[in-house]
């Protein structure tokens, strides 16, 4: 079972709605008291688009990014890594991976990559 | 709670003006619409300023206190209003409350942005850092992309075609093309964007599945309205006074991935259903509609939402001809995002502007929508997690 450590979602005791990005207050009941936890598994792909005109920061001609839900029912966005849409679908399941998605002043920053 | 007038606007040609400031543009639309007023040498009680990026893209902030200085309108409250790409239809709703509530009388709303004078990456990362800063940010989404989602999500869904989409961007091309203050007038054609061989060179993919001329253009642009309380609309001017009848705002989680279902743009509905419901009327009684189409997609999703069509039908409607002149709804007769263009700031007061000469009958065959009585706005900010309408009526 894959373990994504640096995703942690939060899941409302009062109610079991999961957030990530953590909220103060849960989006449906309004509690305040929340269970870590950590997103796991693959990476079922929901939706996704290949982006042509990038904003500052990236050295590459195109990125594909997509919105996952991993077997937890955590959802995230991260970076495809594929060459090209071919073989890309939604309902696909992809390995996630926690890599450098970008590069600011020199320095890496890490996310979550995710692999057909 | 009084009634609220618009009895001025002003609008300056969107796009490319390198020879002007922020302020200039600002200004200029601002004059316009205090000369339409009949206050050219008066002096107003509040100005409400919409824009988004001056503090980033033109190292400049306190825009309000800097216009009202400009303008010779000290000393009059001023403020400066930011929310997103919706800082528009915002400032003029504060504007709305302020006269509604018995405060002020006179308010000057202007909305402005001046994009162009940074290279196109560097506006894009401007509009892109509405997105969350920790989980969305660092992957390069940009507000293209996530209308490319929305697109994918609503084509696997309902069923929506890249012909329907088309049919959206030539309406608004045809129209940007007979409004003199659009940024894009060029007329466009299926065969050029989409059948011909070279489509793929005029018409390059952006943000898969949507092309570039299912993209707003970046602009440079301003416009302004000149609220007054109905009562007291007759002092200053012999317009047609256009009635601010209702207005709704609602707001969406940040992140497009904590919606249970992210086609359904909830913020959208509710803005809409406020708005209609304190204007006591409904959907099938707007007459002409200006919706946020910064991408043709968000057309047709937002004429279901806000009630023109049923969900999954407004692609189709928009390809039978039902949202051009003559339809059932026409929508966009500026020309819309699209083609009038996007300072992001000036948008929703653009889109006020807009439905303020049809509802006053001021515009030429081609683009008037004949005997319009009631008109809609929709301003739509973040990807849809901050949404501001507007009812107007022709006061009769």
């Amino acid at each position: 079972m894959n373990r994504m450590d640096q995703i942690v979602a939060y899941r409302c005791k009062k109610c079991g709605r999961i957030h990530y990005p953590c909220h103060d207050r849960c989006l449906d009941c309004k509690g305040r008291d929340f269970d870590r936890l950590v997103a796991e598994g693959d990476a079922k792909l929901l939706t996704y688009t290949q982006i042509f005109n990038l904003p500052w920061g990236f050295e590459v001609r195109f990125l594909i990014i997509g919105i996952v839900e991993f077997e937890n029912k955590v959802k995230a966005m991260g970076q495809i890594h594929a060459a090209s849409l071919e073989g890309i679908h939604a309902g696909m399941l992809l390995k996630p991976a926690w890599q450098p998605v970008r590069q600011v002043a020199g320095e890496a920053v890490y996310g979550l990559v995710l692999y057909p | 709670m009084r009634d609220v007038a618009v009895i001025g606007v002003g609008i300056i040609p969107f796009g490319r003006r390198d020879e002007d400031s922020l302020l200039d543009m600002l200004a200029y639309s601002s004059l316009k619409a205090l000369d339409d007023a009949g206050l050219g040498e008066k002096g107003v009680d509040a100005l409400y300023v919409a824009n988004m990026g001056a503090g980033i893209l033109q190292h400049q902030t306190a825009i309000a206190s800097a216009l009202a200085d400009r303008l010779s309108l000290l000393p009059c409250s001023a403020d400066t209003v930011e929310n997103g790409p919706a800082s528009g239809a915002s400032a003029i709703k504060n504007g709305v409350l302020a006269i509604a509530s018995g405060y002020y009388d006179t308010v000057l709303v202007a909305g402005g942005e001046k994009m162009r004078e940074v290279v196109g990456w560097k506006a894009t990362d401007f509009v892109a850092t509405l997105t969350h800063p920790q989980v969305e940010y660092p992957y390069g989404i940009t507000l293209p992309g996530m209308a490319g989602m929305l697109a994918r999500l609503y084509m696997e869904k309902y069923g929506l075609t890249e012909e329907q989409l088309i049919a959206v961007s030539l309406k608004n091309q045809r129209m940007g093309s007979l409004n003199p203050y659009s940024h894009v007038e060029m007329m466009i054609t299926k065969e050029g964007i989409h059948d011909h061989r070279d489509a793929i060179v005029n018409n390059p993919m952006a943000a898969d599945p949507l092309h570039l001329y299912d993209m707003c253009p970046v602009s440079d642009g301003a416009a302004a309205v000149m609220l007054c309380a109905l009562e007291k609309a007759s002092q200053f001017t012999s317009n047609v006074p256009v009635v601010v009848a209702g207005f709704g705002q609602a707001t969406d989680t940040h992140t497009l991935q904590e919606r249970d279902d992210p086609t359904e743009l909830k913020a959208v509905t509710l803005a809409a259903q406020q708005a209609f419901a304190r204007a006591g009327l409904t959907p099938q009684d707007v007459d002409v509609a200006e919706l946020h189409d910064a991408f043709t997609i968000l057309e047709i999703v937002e004429s279901e939402r806000v009630g023109f069509f049923k969900t999954g039908e407004g692609g189709k409607a928009a390809e039978r001809g039902e949202t051009a002149l003559g339809g059932k709804i026409p929508i966009n007769m500026s020309g819309g995002l699209k083609a009038r263009g996007h300072p992001v700031g000036a948008t929703g007061v653009a889109q006020v502007v807009d439905i303020v000469f049809q509802l006053r009958h001021a515009l030429p065959e081609g683009r008037q929508v004949k005997n319009a009585k009631v008109g809609f706005t929709l301003n739509f900010g973040g990807f849809g997690n901050n949404i501001v309408s507007f009812v107007l009526r022709r006061a009769e």
